[in-house]
């Protein structure tokens, strides 16, 4: 018997079809490309970059030739390399930041928004008031406090992106809780657990994945700020933000060095969100998700 | 003078395989100035699409193929964007069908009935909120300020249609389509909306396209009908004589379908599985001030006396807001810190389910109104019914599958259907599903809260039907709750008459029918008879 339940057919909206509608926007497959390339190029870049990215191997400032194809730096290192590898620090903070303010974020927006009472006032203050902190002001002050080391980072990105995720869960897990599915399984007996994370987290899933690739684009683009301002990713790491910093020096004599970081965070940024738009509309998720 | 000319109209929808599916498959009608006209068909025949398009509003995945939308002359269809949205709420006002989702959960209702206001009216402040209880005082709210202070989900079912009808009249649009919009409420608050509605129509002047799969209320609204079946007209007319005598097999099974005011025959009655003595219920006031405790508010039942004997069912029967969701609550365990006695055979019956004794919890099984919202949207069909066998009958995930497999083919529910999310269901087949997942607990009694109301008159038929046959089967006791008196009167033993919280009828079903003693139930039955002569259904 369990095997003849095993051959039913899939449900009908399981179908790929829905994957190829929204490639088929030829705005979403682009973006789509180019998350992917950006994806590949960070996971990657260390096993094929031609040159070591922190070696001085010529004057500075060269132009761009067949060894350097994008000429060198200040400091004569090859900008190609250095360019292929500016994302990977900058998308692994912020992943592992973004994860963590997910899951925590998470956990506390379910169980604000069913259990609510004392807990859901108190929470909802505490996001009010670090929503009330300017975004930047807050995260130089938490980067002040913890360093600017790689994990420190990562728990400034967490703890910044905490409230929003709280509030857009909570705010789904609201209006989800009051549907009779919910009494359904309080009648049942079932523990608030077993409600939390069984019945009522499956239905945040597909606000939570528009909600992570966003946050993770945005989050790219305040630590590549944090590293402009130098409250970020320190030196000689490769990063597109300390990049541009160092390129504003000679934006006069060599604007190109200018050119090539900030293309590359913008293209990053610009494409997860058509992406993430083609997909939301693709799978009847717009208006669903706050971003 | 016409006001409104559909001609060849189609929608069609996309579907997965790449091709169209036509929801509206060349309709045309006109409708006069000041009209009305009722568009009846089972759900998916394609009316709600249609009560759409005259907004020029498609859902997402459809488009206009062919055809016009003339309003005064002028085709919508083919309007800009910024004329579509001076046009919906100017013009042409929807009242759709759940008012929760038309509702923002997070305004209070005062709050959404001033933005609509401030729009159409232009006012600010003070006048602004004085014109918004104006419009509820209008509808018939009793106490306007209380209502515009409270959010959606603290409004009953007729006290929120209300709001949303008000919010649709506030642009005095030429046009009004009401897309089901009495489904969910009782008779008697039916009828008032009807009536104001009628009155409003009066008033300004405006036509009414009324889209319902329920024929009596077209029978008492609309001049006009127009019978769709899977997206094209099969009759049209006068209501009247296409009621009286329906020319096509569709609309003569649509009419037989309608469920007849006619008692069930009594039975003798064995010693009592549920009794209630003295029972009341307050819920509790709104908090004055987050963390104050709350206190509680007026009864919302007081007095209650009844009984059920195993294997037979109590109807239930008020209007919204008449205490008979919250009766039900109490029994089922959703509600906790009733006053009087509420016995379960020899148990006294309290406190909210979770902390009731797990065998007490299985022995009483709920099923709800609306199944769509009552059934897991991520939980496929056979992880919803096996999850009851894993919770009241202790069984490993493999035997509760096969256990629920086997329940489901017996009603109905095939094997092709077990992998399916709720949302891939129809209508029919989610309410099975939910009726399902009750009987996997071997109940002794179901609470039974409208769980027809949400569903077209031949569906609801099948449903019935099938709980019938349960009951049979396994001598189930129902506490069977509806507005509908003819759904209530088809199954049920005895009938328990609420009105505002206090019993106003209870005995047999064909005693309080046939002579009803008391004057709110007379007029209850009367209204009910009324609506059956005004129908006059041809014999089948």
């Amino acid at each position: 018997m369990p095997d003849a339940l095993a051959d039913l057919p899939i449900a009908p909206t399981r179908r790929p079809g829905r994957l190829l509608r929204a490639l088929s926007r030829p705005a979403t497959a682009i973006a789509t490309l180019v998350v992917a390339l950006h994806l590949l190029m960070a996971a990657t870049a260390p096993l094929w970059v031609p040159h070591d990215t922190s070696a001085m191997l010529d004057v500075p400032l060269a132009p761009p030739s067949a060894e350097f194809w994008f000429g060198t730096d200040l400091l004569g290192r090859d900008y190609f390399s250095r360019i292929v590898s500016g994302g990977q620090v900058a998308l692994l903070v912020a992943s592992l930041g973004v994860t963590g303010a997910l899951a925590a974020g998470t956990v506390v927006g379910l169980a604000c928004g069913y259990l609510r009472g004392v807990l859901d006032e108190a929470v909802g203050r505490l996001v009010d008031a670090l929503m009330a902190v300017p975004e930047f002001l807050l995260i130089s002050i938490l980067v002040l406090a913890l360093g600017k080391s790689l994990p420190a980072l990562a728990v400034v990105v967490a703890v910044v992106y905490f409230a929003g995720v709280v509030r857009v869960v909570r705010a789904r897990t609201v209006a989800l809780a009051a549907l009779d599915f919910v009494r359904a399984a309080e009648l049942r007996g079932e523990s608030r657990l077993v409600v939390l994370f069984r019945e009522l987290l499956p239905n945040l899933l597909p606000i939570l994945a528009v909600e992570a690739p966003v946050r993770v684009s945005a989050a790219v683009l305040r630590i590549s700020a944090l590293s402009f301002l130098g409250l970020g990713i320190s030196p000689p790491t490769p990063d597109w933000g300390l990049m541009v910093q160092e390129a504003m020096t000679v934006i006069l004599t060599d604007p190109w060095l200018l050119l090539f970081p900030a293309a590359m965070l913008s293209s990053f940024v610009v494409a997860v969100n058509f992406a993430v738009d083609g997909f939301a509309a693709a799978y009847g998720l717009r208006g669903e998700a706050g971003a | 003078m016409t006001l409104l000319r559909v001609e060849g109209l189609v929608v069609a929808y996309r579907d997965p395989a790449g091709g169209e599916r036509r929801a509206v498959d060349g309709v045309s009608f006109t409708l006069e100035r000041g009209g009305s006209l009722g568009i009846v068909g089972e759900s998916g025949c394609g009316k709600s699409t249609l009560a759409r398009a005259l907004l020029a509003h498609g859902r997402p995945g459809s488009r206009f193929a062919a055809g016009r939308i003339l309003l005064d002359g002028t085709d919508i269809l083919a309007a800009s964007p910024a004329e579509h949205t001076r046009l919906r709420g100017g013009r042409v006002a929807l009242v759709p069908q759940n008012p929760l989702q038309a509702l923002t959960p997070h305004l209070t209702i005062g709050a959404q009935l001033d933005e609509v206001l401030a729009r159409h009216r232009g006012l600010r402040g003070r006048p602004l909120r004085a014109a918004t209880l104006d419009l509820l005082a209008a509808m018939q709210i009793a106490d306007p300020t209380a209502l515009a202070a409270r959010y959606p989900h603290e409004a009953s079912g007729g006290q929120r249609q209300r709001a949303v009808i008000a919010a649709a009249v506030a642009g005095e649009p030429d046009l009004l389509v009401l897309d089901e919009p009495t489904t969910a409420l009782d008779k008697t608050t039916e009828a008032q909306v009807l009536a104001l509605v009628q009155a409003q129509q009066a008033r300004t002047g405006c036509a009414l396209v009324y889209v319902s799969h329920d024929l009596r209320t077209i029978a008492a609204t609309c001049r006009d009908i127009l019978v769709m079946h899977a997206g094209r007209v099969v009759e049209s007319g006068l209501t009247e004589a296409v009621l009286e005598h329906p020319r096509v097999p569709y609309t003569r099974a649509l009419v037989a379908a309608l469920p007849q005011l006619a008692p069930r025959p009594a039975r003798s009655a064995p010693p009592p599985l549920l009794e209630a003595h003295a029972l009341g219920f307050r819920y509790a006031a709104p908090r004055a001030f987050p963390f104050l405790t709350r206190r509680p508010g007026p009864p919302a039942l007081a007095d209650i006396a009844f009984t059920l004997a195993p294997g037979r069912t109590l109807g239930v029967v008020g209007e919204s807001g008449s205490g008979k969701s919250t009766l039900g609550g109490l029994v089922a365990g959703l509600l906790a810190g009733h006053s009087g006695l509420q016995l379960f055979g020899a148990a006294p019956l309290a406190g909210a389910a979770r902390t009731r004794p797990p065998a007490l919890r299985r022995r009483i099984q709920m099923i709800f109104q609306d199944p769509a919202a009552s059934l897991n949207p991520r939980h496929h069909v056979l992880d919803l019914v096996a999850r009851a066998y894993i919770a009241y009958h202790r069984l490993a995930t493999t035997q509760a599958r096969d256990r629920a497999a086997t329940l489901l083919a017996s009603i109905g529910i095939g094997p092709e259907l077990l992998r399916r999310l709720p949302g891939e269901l129809s209508g029919g087949q989610q309410q099975r599903v939910a009726i399902a997942r009750a009987f996997a607990a071997e109940p002794d009694l179901v609470v039974c809260d409208e769980i027809t109301s949400a569903l077209d008159v031949t569906i609801q038929a099948q449903v019935l039907d099938l709980m019938r046959a349960l009951q049979r089967d396994r001598g189930v006791a129902y506490l069977f709750i509806s507005h509908d008196l003819a759904v209530v009167s088809e199954m049920a033993d005895d009938i328990l008459v609420l009105h505002q919280g206090r019993v106003r009828a209870l005995g047999p079903a064909e005693d309080v029918l046939r002579d009803p003693a008391d004057s709110y139930t007379s007029a209850l039955v009367a209204a009910f008879r009324h609506r059956r002569v005004a129908l006059a259904p041809a014999p089948a």
